[in-house]
């Protein structure tokens, strides 16, 4: 099943001087349970594609579709709704908010949700048991690892039950132990949740992980190819 | 709901310091303010009170040229039901009559300008009474003279007693006061002092022909109890008025102004002198309470009464514009002091709202991006914001209670010259704290509205947000 199609989509940025076409006539389908990765040199354009996926920035043309739904037809307030709904993202750091415990952080999504008390604690508490914090639930980001710190973003994503997870380099602020362990954590709930990943990096340490790889350069898809992770 | 209070009363302790100490600038301003206004307030009500009980009362009714043209002839017909009436308007305590008016005193070859105020001497007991006013003891050289031949009082005690030389005493207490003998001495020596310096006195009767002479006015004249003096003047309507009459006492007024020419007499004694049979110049009433609204109820309901409508009741603040100016005055620059020691408290909050903002910029796009609505976000920075100011304004208000509770039932006692002259004009010389009134609820008004403005800001910002921009931190 299609959970993501993109059409001709561009994205020109006229704010400086010099325009930059930084997402390119990219057209691409994502399939549910896929875990891909897009890679790039730096200023590729990964960055742009993935906010545009995610409904956080709108393209200068083309078409986004999620379900069913094109994002541009979405208002501003209808849009932030669709995100919570369909979307879990995993940004590069300081993803949770600070003055709540890991366990309130993922709770705080489903709270966004007006899920049940009940609910909220069950799922939160079985994801953060999944991602291998079950000792940590009442711990602040403060007191975790940046590897910690991501795990329970990765199951705050997981926790609203969304269509496709994006993560924009999710690992960029990590050791290569604590690399290792998120995107273990990563394919785990990929496999036994049926999760899509759509995740970007330049590592090729992580790239191996992934079963698609899309490259990109200069804006456009260089490749798009299926592998057998390594 | 819960869940925002959480999150934001967490917010407000991310950093601890730094909202300690916008708490406390905001609890010193309050505190500040409120025992500030409160001093404020207190005094002038002090003073308000003491005035209107002293001189004025709450309200005169008067003929309506008088107060620009104190004349007798802008006098006016006294009844027994006019006074019955007034006295029906509800809140009225008490209703004396007055009639005032000028005229020449002389004595031998002394004459002078005086002032006449014609009262009934047992109504007037209720408002400025007189009575307390009559000199009663006078420290004289006689008198320090027949002390010292005595050689009753040791040298100490008679050089305080010249110490005092020339003054008079309405009390006995007041003598006591200002001969400072301690307590043993007192005792001992007082009886014999005041042996020596008691003066005969007498009050007005109902009826009577004689008058009461301010102290420096006599000795002036060189007049004592039971000397006459010559009276001329203008009465009602010109006609030519004089007359002899007896001296019945000496009365210490307090303000050195009026004990230099100040004669008291009866009305009837006055209506005669003047000629003007059955008429007064002005009717002070008084009543239970001296708050404004009273005040203004009282006026226009005595006002309906007056059938003559030459005649009119006037408020304390009308009779006297230029105390009114002064106390309004004083307290919109203690206002204007408050407002720019607030406008200084509001910087301090909005620095630490431009912090904040900046700080959280990222957390702001976090949010927004994972699916939290803008209004959702604003309402918890609303909660913080308004947590932030309730803090101190809370504690600045609960810290101000006891004190103001403690000066109202205690107040701070004066001293120096300005609390003698209070005391002589029988006014207790204090400074007490207003109670709590509208001016307490001000600072949590002035609070709320900082916290409003200082909260437009990071509100603005969080509407627009734009979430690619503020997740590049
Ligand atoms: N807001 C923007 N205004 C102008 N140019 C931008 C903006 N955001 C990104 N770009 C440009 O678009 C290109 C792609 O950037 P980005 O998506 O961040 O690449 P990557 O994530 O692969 O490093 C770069 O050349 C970058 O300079």
């Amino acid at each position: 099943m299609k959970v993501l199609e993109l059409t001709h989509v561009n994205k020109i940025y006229n704010s400086t001087e010099v325009k930059v076409h930084a997402v390119n006539e990219v057209t691409l389908d994502f399939m549910e349970a896929e875990f891909t990765c897009i890679v790039g040199p730096s200023g590729s354009g990964k960055t742009t594609l993935l906010n545009l996926i995610g409904g956080l920035d709108m393209p200068t043309s083309g078409e986004i579709v999620i379900g069913g739904t094109n994002l541009s037809k979405l208002k501003s307030s209808q849009l932030i709704d669709f995100r919570l709904n369909n979307i879990g993202f995993v940004f590069q750091s300081y993803n949770l908010i600070p003055v709540l415990t890991s366990l309130e952080n993922v709770e705080f999504i489903l709270l966004l949700q007006k899920k049940t008390k009940a609910e909220r604690q069950q799922r939160a508490i079985e994801l953060l048991t999944q991602v291998g914090l079950g000792d940590k639930l009442h711990k602040r980001p403060g007191e975790l690892s940046g590897g910690e710190q991501q795990r329970v973003a990765v199951a705050r994503a997981l926790a609203s039950r969304p269509r496709f997870i994006l993560a924009d380099e999710p690992t960029a602020n990590l050791d290569t132990k604590s690399t290792e362990n998120l995107l273990e954590i990563m394919e785990k709930l990929n496999h036994e949740e049926s999760m899509t990943f759509i995740f970007s990096t330049h590592d090729a340490r992580v790239v191996n992980k992934a079963h698609r790889v899309i490259t990109i350069e200069d804006g456009g898809v260089k490749s798009d190819l299926v592998q057998q992770p390594h | 709901m819960k869940e925002e209070f959480k999150i934001a009363w967490r917010n407000l302790w991310r950093n601890r310091r730094r909202t300690l100490i916008t708490s406390a600038s905001v609890f010193f301003a309050v505190f500040f303010a409120v025992i500030m206004r409160s001093y404020q307030l207190g005094s002038y009500d002090h003073m308000i009170n003491n005035f209107i009980e002293s001189f004025t009362g709450s309200l005169q009714v008067q003929h309506e040229k008088y107060q620009d043209n104190p004349l007798l002839d802008y006098s006016f017909d006294y009844t027994d039901s006019t006074e019955a009436a007034i006295l029906g308007v509800e809140d009225v305590v008490s209703v004396t009559p007055h009639l005032e008016s000028f005229t020449l005193v002389s004595s031998g070859t002394l004459t002078k300008g005086v002032a006449v105020i014609a009262i009934d001497p047992v109504r007037e007991k209720n408002f400025s009474d007189p009575e307390t006013k009559l000199v009663k003891y006078r420290i004289t050289e006689d008198a320090v003279k027949g002390l010292n031949d005595s050689g009753t009082v040791p040298e100490d005690v008679l050089e305080k007693v010249k110490g005092n030389l020339g003054r008079a005493y309405s009390s006995l207490a007041r003598l006591e006061l200002e001969l400072d003998l301690d307590n043993d001495d007192g005792e001992r020596f007082i009886p014999e002092i005041l042996k020596w310096t008691e003066v005969p006195n007498g009050y007005l009767a109902q009826d009577d022909d004689g008058i009461l002479v301010s102290d420096r006015l006599a000795s002036y004249l060189k007049v004592g109890v039971g000397d006459s003096v010559i009276l001329m003047g203008q009465g009602y309507h010109g006609v030519s008025a004089n007359g002899i009459f007896p001296v019945r006492g000496i009365i210490k007024m307090p303000s050195p102004d009026i004990d230099n020419k100040l004669i008291i007499m009866t009305i009837p004694a006055a209506q005669k002198f003047f000629d003007a049979e059955g008429k007064i110049t002005s009717l002070v009433v008084n009543l239970t309470d001296q708050s404004n609204r009273l005040i203004k109820t009282a006026k226009s309901r005595i006002n309906l009464l007056l059938k003559d409508k030459s005649i009119t009741a006037r408020t304390w603040y009308e009779l006297n514009p230029i105390l009114y100016q002064q106390i309004q005055g004083d307290s919109q620059s203690g206002v204007a002091m408050l407002g720019i020691l607030y406008f200084i408290i509001f910087f301090g909050i909005f620095g630490t709202v431009l912090m904040m903002v900046s700080e959280r910029k990222r957390e702001f796009g976090v949010l927004v991006a994972i699916g939290m609505q803008r209004n959702k976000l604003k309402r918890i920075v609303t909660t913080e914001m308004m947590l932030l100011g309730a803090i101190g304004l809370v504690f600045g208000l609960l810290a101000s209670v006891p004190l103001i509770m403690y000066f109202h039932y205690f107040p701070i006692i004066l001293k120096g010259d300005l609390a003698n002259m209070m005391e002589d004009w029988g006014w207790d010389a204090v400074m007490p704290t207003a109670w709590f009134g509208p001016y307490f609820y001000w600072q949590a008004v002035v609070v709320g509205l900082m916290v409003v403005l200082a909260t437009i800001y990071p509100l603005r910002k969080i509407g627009r947000l734009k979430e690619i921009e503020a997740l590049k931190g």
